[in-house]
């Protein structure tokens, strides 16, 4: 069908005739000041030019009718039709609102003012304001309904990005586009200086990206020249110290011991811990674990434009430690971007961008049971830092080692090496008419290299290692976006424009990996630490491989509609085939509308000075997502198949079925509304959104769910199939607003709040009545569930009631031995027997947290008062709970110095439990470990300083600014952990504490110099 | 300008139309699928050893019902560590048990990975097939008894693999039926295959006779089992082991003396490859080896574990001081620590389930250089059945076929067995030498899994296991998740 609508317009083309003139003119301002560098085109074309120093422009090849088209920043845009006059002299007026800012949203643009989905955008301005490491932190507190959570606070660590709450349990992660084309580098490559505006796509209006687009989609752009601009030069730099935000309250020595001697005698034992005046040590391993860290960045950049071309380049290097470990956990980012946009014939635009990263890294056990920083809230103050071997001191289980030796046994290096970016050409075939075809690629190459020496940390350490092993594994990707469109821009009768955009996108993913492994590295040494140089033999020198492949091809189409340019209405119809689907599901459609109605063009409407301006906005669309796995629906012969056979008991391998195949696969869909209101107050000074969403995620492509184990999914190298099998709803509220003010001349501040709300539910689960994940403790059953009719992820355990004060309660109480333990004792914690079936037993668990928040907030501010601006950035999380779930549960480890608030005797404590070292019942995951997870982060305070006019001028730099930050400020917060944001983003199994790196405190002094 | 307008038009418009579905229509790289499988004898080699890497899986089965029995303690770090071995250790499981659906999933994981093969076995033909068929009936019959030993009736499926749905459709088969095709396996077993087995660690025809002698045994079935339990012994191929020259029985549990001539079937382990807790019946190793190790233990021989697994004071007692299995089964490691000057830590101290001063010595950490997490990788084989267990079943069998002429050779057999362990033979006959020969199983295979089944089978359980209420707890719960998939296909066993 497409085909033959193309092939029609193609011939079109060949058609029509044209008659050409030159026009020319003079552009002025206000005060009939010529306007130098003001965009002229003719609509609907790449063709145009830009006025001179004395405002004048001349235009070749204009046809009667064309509407000719006079833009400048700041400026209201005028069109003028094309008539026949030789000269056509313009007054622009000074733009009074921000409404016609261009918004992109994917394979076109739009205005503020006729965008008709519901988008956040993040200026250049914030992105400078914040100046993050990562992009994804511009996102943070910037965007009503956007999420955003560190996977660590590690340097170089991703984050997690959430639009509209977890709506999956697979990848929930957004579509990044970069410049128009798919990144799967991870933000974490991308040069945050680079950026010049994210836009989010919140709702339907994403489904141009079909099955791609159901988590969202966020478009970033990145810094480009303009047109007849002289060449500008940016430097910036920036030091900054980096710090803990946070040490946990832990007992030092005597409080150890003294706890420990009286857990010892609660349950009849000798306490293995030395008397008060044999302590030799009083560590503070948190003191020892935590360090003050650099980091430095360097950022170059040019951008300027001739008459027919412009080009953007920059160079970055950042340099970061880590708060642990410094140079064991660090990470180096180099990047090198390149773009040019060049009108090659007055037809035919090509444009080109070029990014090159490399990261390097090095990383420590940061976030798990055996951690660094869990080991150093669970190790004994007793002991000396500089005990490598453990044995002869406590006995503290088989994870907790100590965490400095743990530093210095950690070998590592991680690098990559990412080359990605788009070539376009657009052919303005005809008037109106326009094709491009773009060719967007990601290419990287992953190289990782760990050494674990022969150590011995102490009997039956986990860590321990009899042999050392080198590892080696390195992956190639490589994945290419193929974008052919057509664009058509037609006004018709004055009133009627239409858009209309149709075509395909190609997409192929293709990954190479190879993995080997070997001992006996010489010299016990990392410097050595090569399959080369190792000299091992035998079963453990190991290698593998993997390739994967992915292709999908999609046709779409898009018209935009708007009368008089106060009714809106566009329609989009995506086609996708995907290999992830067998033969019966491969093809899927995704149709979307959207539509608006700007109620303040209408005659009745009075716009007076305090209100401005009101759009109502609606919009309603089913998106896919194929983020699952390669090909499975197919039974593949993947899995582990190993015996020891023959009489050198030697490894022997065979072949074995992997991941049981879902012949039936298909595609989840997420079906979206919006409903949404824009509103300008008091000369645009105020403008406020407010949206309502409501988005259900039918057919939920569920990795791993379980199954029956007659299925054999328990095989080694097996694993339960992919099934469509639940629907989770998000809805919520969504408001942001937004105050400029330009007091004076000298004086100019903004104000913006946001404010979020997230009801998530799953609402069916297919197959089985709930899905289980995450891990509490050691042996205990997964924490967290996906059930119907509760939040997705939530935490499943056993609901507390105090303290037992007495015997007599406990006699009293439903026995508490069916719990696998013994019967329960005064100073015990008194757990609900929530089925009220006289026992407390596993099926006692219930709902008792979850770590999705009701409802997150931003707020902003930021002014400026003559040579100095200043700006302050917050966030907020309200209504998420979080496991605590760093404390090892053994009887001679280290304790949070809340613990002192035991219960010791009847009416000491209804909230603590006795300490014993006894066999209890208190460990068991119960709400004793849910703590509320709602803060308030000051996450950035700056302070910025322009050099005065005569300095510059001695200089000759345009612009000096000497800036000071700190970032991730203060948290306030409940929460005894280190971070409230600790999560592993899992969409079951998130939200769970494992001893955090937490997000570092950093003061940072900056220049910025433009030339 | 014109023309390059319309050439460049022309070439989009090419590239627009060349693209067509089956774009996306690609085979995955490199990989085999099942529609390309068992189309040559290496394929059918290689399933087949897919199979045997299950039995490394059954290390659960035998620690687990070693906890279960009267024999030891739970133990571990704390009183809840692993809860689901703690409640089975008080005999207070319920359907909600993580380590019983551990039990249920590795077990039907092997009968799945058999099955496999069986389904396949028209496919093609070449020399050896058979025995490679064989094998894999013996493997899913040694599956399919663990099984039918903890849950009672199983669903089953002698064609082939269970393919999704059928959770809803095939119903528990009852135990005669469950019995009747895991002895069908048997017996097409015992025809194909050889008397010596292929490679070292793979299935005997003596093999799958001493199995199918169990089966009967459980079934109560003596003739038939002292048949096929006779034609192990009559083979030749086996003696106990430190009854030879250059044979020291205390070695029996040693590296050295394994796939000795006292295996008839034994599980390989090995410890020259990693592995995680994240799966542990991926380990090449034995997971239960270092469960039942010393916590904390610095000494010489053995090697630190996680202290599960604890004999009891009872179970030591109920040696003879004169009996060398109490040397072989037992490490006191209070006199140990005191011999040697080694140390070592307590963990659960709960009178129930905690310490008990005793650790199970056959199947404990020997030092060795296996790989991380050590703790879950030693390579100690478990001698599943072994020449000596062989012995003891065919003089049960013997006895309680209840003609009473066959007292002699049950006699004959346990006093084998006696002699071996330095003790006197007995005398005794009828009801008194069935005592004898229980008394010497639990004394002899202490430790190695059986005592749990062998009390439920001969109706003792309830006398000897405190907390074990007959019939309720013959069988173990079907986990509760295995009800739900089914939709109520499955029902529970009575009394959970």
């Amino acid at each position: 069908m497409s085909k033959w609508i193309f092939l029609l317009l193609l011939s079109l083309t060949t058609t029509i005739a044209f008659s050409q003139q030159t026009v020319t003119g003079t552009v002025v301002d206000d005060a009939n000041l010529p306007i130098p560098g003001v965009n002229i085109s003719i609509k609907g074309t790449t063709q145009g030019t830009v006025t001179n120093f004395d405002g004048e422009f001349t235009l070749d090849n204009v046809s009667l009718n064309d509407i000719i088209v006079f833009s400048y920043v700041s400026f209201e845009t005028q069109e003028i039709e094309f008539t026949g006059q030789q000269t056509i002299n313009v007054k622009l007026e000074v733009s009074s609102e921000a409404l016609d800012e261009v918004v992109v949203i994917g394979y076109g643009s739009s205005s503020k003012r006729k965008v008709t989905g519901a988008i956040a955008t993040v200026s250049s301005e914030s992105i400078e304001a914040i100046d993050p490491l990562n992009v994804a932190q511009a996102l943070q507190g910037t965007s009503a309904g956007v999420n955003v959570t560190p996977n660590s606070g590690a340097p170089g660590a991703e984050s997690n990005i959430r639009i509209r709450g977890v709506s999956t349990n697979g990848n929930s992660a957004p579509l990044i586009i970069v410049d128009g084309f798919q990144y799967d580098g991870g933000l974490n490559s991308l040069n945050p200086q680079d950026i010049e505006s994210i836009t989010v796509l919140k709702d339907a209006q994403a489904a141009i990206y079909g099955s791609a687009g159901a988590n969202g989609v966020v478009l970033i752009e990145t810094k480009s020249g303009e047109r007849n601009q002289k060449a500008k030069v940016t430097y910036n730099t920036y030091v900054g110290l980096q710090e803990t935000s946070r040490e946990l309250s832990l007992l030092n020595s005597n409080e150890y011991v003294l706890l420990l001697n009286e857990s010892y005698a609660n349950a009849g034992l000798t306490s293995p811990a030395p008397s008060l005046s044999d302590i030799e040590n009083d560590t503070d391993w948190q003191d020892e674990v935590f360090e003050t860290a650099e980091v430095i960045s360097h950022n170059i950049s040019v951008v300027g434009g001739s008459e027919n071309t412009d080009y953007s380049m920059s160079a970055s290097h950042l340099d970061q430690e880590g708060i642990v470990g410094s140079d064991k956990s660090s990470f180096k980012r180099t990047t090198v971007k390149l773009s040019i946009n060049t009108d090659v014939k007055d037809f035919l635009n090509l444009k080109a961008n070029v990014f090159h990263t490399n990261n390097r890294s090095k990383g420590i056990n940061s976030f798990g049971l055996g951690s660094v920083l869990f080991n150093a809230i669970n190790i004994a103050p007793t002991i000396s830092r500089d005990r490598d071997n453990l044995d002869g001191t406590i006995d503290l289980g088989n994870e907790v080692v100590n965490p400095l030796t743990q530093l210095r046994n950690t070998f590592n290096d991680f690098e990559s090496n990412r080359l990605s970016g788009s070539f376009q050409a657009e052919l303005d075939y005809v008037k109106d008419f326009k094709l491009t075809a773009r060719y967007g690629f990601n290419t990287s190459k992953l190289n990782n290299r760990e050494f674990f020496p022969e150590f011995n940390f102490g009997s039956s350490k986990v860590f321990n290692r009899d042999q050392n092993q080198v590892n080696l594994n390195q992956q190639d990707f490589y994945d290419y976006t193929f974008d052919l469109f057509h664009t058509i821009d037609k006004t018709f009768f004055d009133d009627h424009d239409v858009k209309f955009v149709l075509g395909m996108t190609v997409f192929r993913s293709h990954g190479e990996g190879l993995f080997g492994s070997r001992t006996d590295v010489p010299n016990n040494s990392f410097n050595f630490a090569d399959l080369g140089t190792a000299t091992g033999t035998g079963d453990n020198q190991t290698n593998g491989s993997f390739v994967s492949e992915f292709r999908r091809l999609s046709y779409f189409g898009r018209v935009e509609y708007s009368f008089k340019d106060r009714y809106l209405l566009s329609g989009i119809l995506r086609r996708d085939t995907s290999s992830r689907f067998g033969p019966n599901n491969q093809t899927a459609w995704f149709p979307s509308v959207t539509t608006g109605w700007i109620i303040s063009d209408e005659e009745f409407f009075d716009t007076g000075e305090w209100f401005n301006f009101a759009k109502l906005r609606a919009s309603y669309g089913e998106l896919g997502n194929d983020n699952i796995g390669d090909f499975l629906f197919l039974s593949l012969l993947n899995g582990e198949a190993e015996a020891i056979l023959g009489e050198n008991q030697e490894l022997t391998n065979g072949q074995a079925l992997g991941p049981l195949a879902n012949p039936n696969i298909k595609w989840e869909t997420s079906k979206k509304l919006d409903i949404g209101l824009d509103l300008s107050f008091f000369n645009s000074d105020l403008d406020v959104t407010i949206d309502y969403y409501s988005n259900e995620r039918e057919d939920l492509l569920i990795p791993n769910i379980p199954v029956s184990g007659i299925f054999g999914t328990a095989a080694p190298g097996s694993s339960s199939p992919t099934i469509n099998a639940g629907t989770v709803e998000n809805k919520g509220i969504e408001v942001a607003l937004n105050y400029n003010k330009e007091i004076s001349k000298d004086f100019s501040f903004s104000v913006g709040y946001n404010i979020s709300t997230i009801d998530n539910e799953v609402t069916q689960v297919n197959g089985t009545e709930f899905l289980e994940g995450g891990q509490f403790s050691v042996g205990q059953l997964p924490p967290s569930r996906m059930q119907e009719g509760e939040p997705i992820g939530f935490f499943y355990g056993l609901k507390t009631d105090g303290i037992f004060q007495t015997q007599a309660e406990v006699d009293a109480h439903p026995t508490q031995s069916t719990l696998g333990g013994p019967e329960a004792q005064p100073g015990d914690i008194r757990f609900v027997d929530v089925n009220a079936d006289g026992i407390i037993d596993e099926a006692d668990r219930t709902n008792i947290g979850d770590p999705i928040p009701d409802v997150t907030m931003g707020f902003n501010l930021s002014f400026r008062y003559k040579n100095f601006d200043f700006s302050a950035y917050s966030f907020a999380n309200i209504g998420n709970e979080i496991v605590r779930n760093f404390e090892r549960d053994q009887p001679n480890v280290n304790v949070l110095s809340r613990r002192l608030d035991r219960w010791t005797g009847p009416g000491t404590s209804n909230s603590e439990p006795r300490v014993t070292a006894g066999p209890n019942t208190n460990r068991i995951f119960s709400d004793y470990f849910v703590e509320d997870g709602d803060f308030l982060r000051i996450q950035t305070i700056s302070i910025g300083y322009f050099f005065p006019e005569q300095i510059l001028k001695t200089i000759g730099a345009s612009s000096i600014k000497l800036y000071a930050k700190a970032d991730n400020v203060f948290t306030f917060t409940d929460y005894s952990g280190f971070d409230p944001t600790a999560s592993t983003g899992e969409p079951i199994g998130g939200g769970i504490d494992f001893g955090f790196y937490p997000v570092p405190r950093t003061y940072i002094l900056g220049l910025n110099v433009n030339f | 300008m014109k023309t390059h307008k319309f050439y460049l038009s022309l070439i989009l418009l090419t590239l627009f139309i060349s693209c067509s579905d089956d774009f996306v229509e690609e085979d995955p790289p490199f990989a085999v699928t099942s529609g390309t499988f068992f189309e040559s004898e290496s394929d059918f080699n290689n399933a087949l050893i897919g199979a045997y890497d299950l039995t490394q899986a059954t290390y659960i089965n035998v620690i687990l019902g070693e906890i279960a029995s009267d024999n030891t303690h739970a133990g571990g770090e704390s009183a809840t560590d692993v809860v689901g071995w703690q409640q089975i250790d008080r005999m207070a499981q319920t359907p909600i048990n993580a380590d019983l659906d551990d039990v249920w999933d590795f077990n039907f994981a092997g009968v799945q990975r058999a099955a496999f093969i069986i389904e396949n076995q028209d496919n093609i033909d070449f020399d050896g097939k058979a025995q490679i068929i064989a094998e894999a009936r013996f493997l899913r019959a040694y599956f399919n008894f663990e099984l039918v030993k903890w849950f009672g009736a199983i669903p089953i499926k002698p064609e082939g693999q269970f393919q999704l749905g059928e959770e809803l459709s095939i119903p528990r088969s009852p135990l005669e039926d469950v019995y009747t095709f895991i002895e069908d396996d048997l017996q097409l077993a015992i025809a194909d295959l050889a008397p010596q087995a292929p490679q070292v660690g793979r299935a005997s025809k003596a093999a799958a006779q001493a199995l199918l002698g169990k089966v009967f045994l459980y079934q109560d079935k003596f003739t038939e089992s002292a048949q096929q339990l006779q034609a192990v012994i009559d083979s030749g191929q086996f003696h106990l082991f430190g009854t030879q020259e250059g044979e020291d029985f205390l070695d029996l549990f040693e590296f050295s003396a394994e796939n000795g001539p006292e295996s008839v079937f034994e599980v390989q382990y090995s410890g020259a490859q990693g592995a995680g807790f994240d799966c542990l019946q991926c380990s090449e190793g034995n997971v239960a080896v270092g469960f039942s190790g010393v916590r904390g233990y610095i000494g010489p021989v053995y090697e630190s574990g996680f202290g599960f697994n604890l004999p009891t004071q009872e179970t030591v007692d109920a040696y003879t001081n004169n009996d060398l299995r109490k040397e072989l089964s037992i490490l006191d490691i209070e006199a140990w620590a005191n011999d040697t000057g080694a140390t070592f830590n307590i963990g659960n101290q709960d009178p129930i389930t905690g310490h008990t001063g005793f650790y199970n010595k056959k199947y404990i950490p020997r030092q060795n250089d296996n790989l991380p997490d050590a703790n879950i990788t030693h390579p100690n084989n478990y001698r599943a059945i072994r020449y000596a267990d062989v012995l003891l079943m065919a003089a049960e069998a013997y006895n309680r076929a209840g003609t009473g002429t066959n007292d002699d050779l049950a006699r004959q057999y346990l006093n084998q067995v006696r002699a071996r362990a330095g003790l006197q033979p007995v005398n005794s006959s009828g009801a008194n030498l069935l005592n004898n020969i229980y008394n010497d199983r639990r004394l002899e295979l202490m430790g190695e899994g059986h005592r749990f089944f062998d009390l439920v089978r001969t109706g003792r359980a309830e006398q000897f296991i405190d907390g074990f209420q007959a019939p309720k707890n013959n069988v173990f719960p079907i986990p509760l998740e295995e009800i739900q998939f089914s939709q109520g296909n499955w029902e529970q066993n009575p009394g959970y």
